[in-house]
């Protein structure tokens, strides 16, 4: 699925969050926002998911505005969205049963889905039972077991320690290469974008505006990401992150 | 684990007993210190209640009041849970209702018994509406106050997996607010059970607990009333302890997992 932002605005009352923000997002293309905290990134995922509505200017998904939520454009959050009330399985089986699956085959498909991000087992536990890595784990098999075309990361791996953020980026990578889905990815871990990303755009504080965006399409990347030092440290230095030694 | 919070086990029965035995030494005291007239002994009273047990009659208003709290209180609870649900999405309706249940709240459900007993005639359908009422209140208020501390992220990721709005109401408002449900169910029971032997008494319809209770004290037969106030009693921890307690721990297993 396609995705065009078209000078889209975004106001909460006086708050201007978003302003003429314009790009296109094409088919299977990965493009990070990084930029300081509370900028308007989640904001702009938010829209896309058609959670809230632009001010101005349109969000467009294949040529047609955004409507409303659907489960063709699905969200991943940071963390806690997992419902504590339902075992890992049937947290992973209700994205199905919400569009019309009998439980049965939803609760198939989850354990199914389960294995591909390794969790195997853990069906029957509960979110509080398992670490956050796992909990994690489990929000991607609930957001690509209903097979979606846009895939909106919001900070996904934010609350996790760095080892097992990078397990789990490759489990993502992994995800996203089989299913080629469309993905926005909010993140602060200017590695996690250079990883991951096929574009990485960098944004000021509030409102939001692209100071900047780097193309990696088409490169080959590893955790080592020593290939990039140069774009890794003008990103940084556009988020206001020193990276030179000061000689007095 | 950090330290326990609660008693479990042995220890709880423990202090379970030690209360019920508490309070038979105190009822048993007054007993010795008073006429037996005034205040008879334990034996007596469970002897009595023996003898009523197979009495027919005494069986029959049994099942009356228990009829008579079960739909008003089965009433209170699907209208407390459906009112209460609904006012979490609707958020004008919710203040409306809330302002309005703080206001009828505030009259105690017996007062409405006049009132109702001439525009309802005198039967079971007074006692029944009265229960009900004493229950609606705190079983909509705690399901409508627990709306409101629902976490957005859950309600957005369903919406974000297509949930129409019945879907929201029922995969996600109502077993987040499950637990506050729950104790609101266990507050409504106390009003429900309390306005049901009050209404009884006052009314004096059919053969129940309270009119049975008023009865014995206007003939002064103080063994029949101390054997209502025991049946009472028990019937309602019963219900309290065993039948909600179980079903809270049913409802809410994840949490004790």
């Amino acid at each position: 699925m396609q995705l065009s932002f078209e000078n889209v605005d975004k106001r909460f009352g006086e708050l201007e969050v978003i302003k003429g923000f314009s790009r296109e997002v094409g088919q299977g293309e990965l493009v990070a926002l990084v930029g300081p905290s509370g900028c308007g990134k989640s904001t702009l995922l938010h829209l896309v998911a058609g959670l809230e509505k632009p001010s101005g200017g349109r969000v467009l998904a294949d040529g047609r505005p955004v409507a409303g939520p659907g489960p063709r454009r699905t969200l991943v959050f940071q963390e806690h969205a997992l419902y504590p009330w339902l075992t890992l399985q049937a947290n992973v089986a209700m994205a199905l049963e919400l569009q019309g699956t009998d439980k049965a085959t939803a609760f198939r498909e989850a354990t199914n889905w389960l294995g591909r991000v390794n969790l195997a087992g853990f069906e029957h536990y509960y979110p509080h039972q398992v670490s956050g890595g796992m909990r994690q784990r489990t929000a991607l098999a609930r957001a690509f077991i209903a097979k979606p075309e846009v895939l909106l990361l919001d900070e996904p791996f934010g609350a996790l320690d760095a080892l097992t953020r990078m397990a789990l980026q490759d489990v993502l990578r992994d995800l996203i290469e089989e299913h080629q889905p469309t993905v926005l990815l909010v993140t602060h871990d200017v590695d996690e974008a250079l990883y991951l990303a096929d574009h990485v755009l960098v944004f000021s504080s509030r409102p939001a505006r692209v100071l900047k965006a780097f193309d990696f399409a088409h490169c080959e990347k590893s955790h080592d990401l020593s290939g990039f030092a140069a774009e890794r440290k003008e990103i940084l230095s556009l988020l206001g992150i020193k990276t030179e030694v000061e000689h007095a | 684990m950090s330290q326990a919070r609660r008693l479990t086990g042995p220890k709880k029965y423990l202090a379970v007993v030690l209360a019920i035995a508490f309070i038979a030494l105190i009822w048993q005291a007054a007993a010795w210190s008073l006429p037996s007239f005034l205040m008879p002994g334990i034996p007596t009273v469970i002897d009595r209640l023996i003898e009523a047990v197979q009495q027919e009659e005494f069986r029959a208003g049994l099942l009356g009041s228990m009829s008579r709290l079960g739909s008003g209180y089965g009433f209170a609870l699907l209208f407390g849970i459906g009112f209460g649900l609904v006012g979490g999405v609707l958020f004008f309706f919710r203040e409306t209702l809330r302002s309005a249940i703080v206001i009828l709240q505030s009259i105690p459900s017996i007062a409405w018994v006049p009132l109702f007993l001439i525009v309802m005639g005198f039967g079971n359908l007074p006692i029944i509406v009265v229960v009900a009422l004493a229950a609606f209140f705190p079983m909509a208020l705690s399901v409508m106050n627990a709306t409101e501390s629902v976490q957005p992220v859950h309600v957005s990721a369903a919406r974000v997996m297509g949930a129409s709005r019945w879907q929201l109401l029922r995969r996600v408002y109502l077993p987040a607010v499950m637990p506050e449900l729950i104790t609101g169910a266990q507050l409504a029971f106390g009003n429900a059970w309390r306005a049901l032997i009050s209404a009884e008494m006052l009314i004096g319809f059919g053969q129940g607990l309270g009119r049975s209770l008023a009865y014995s004290g206007e003939i002064a037969d103080m063994v029949g009333v101390m054997m209502n106030i025991l049946v009472i009693a028990i019937l309602a921890t019963l219900i309290d302890q065993v039948v909600l307690e179980k079903f809270k721990q049913r409802v809410l297993r994840y949490q004790y997992v």
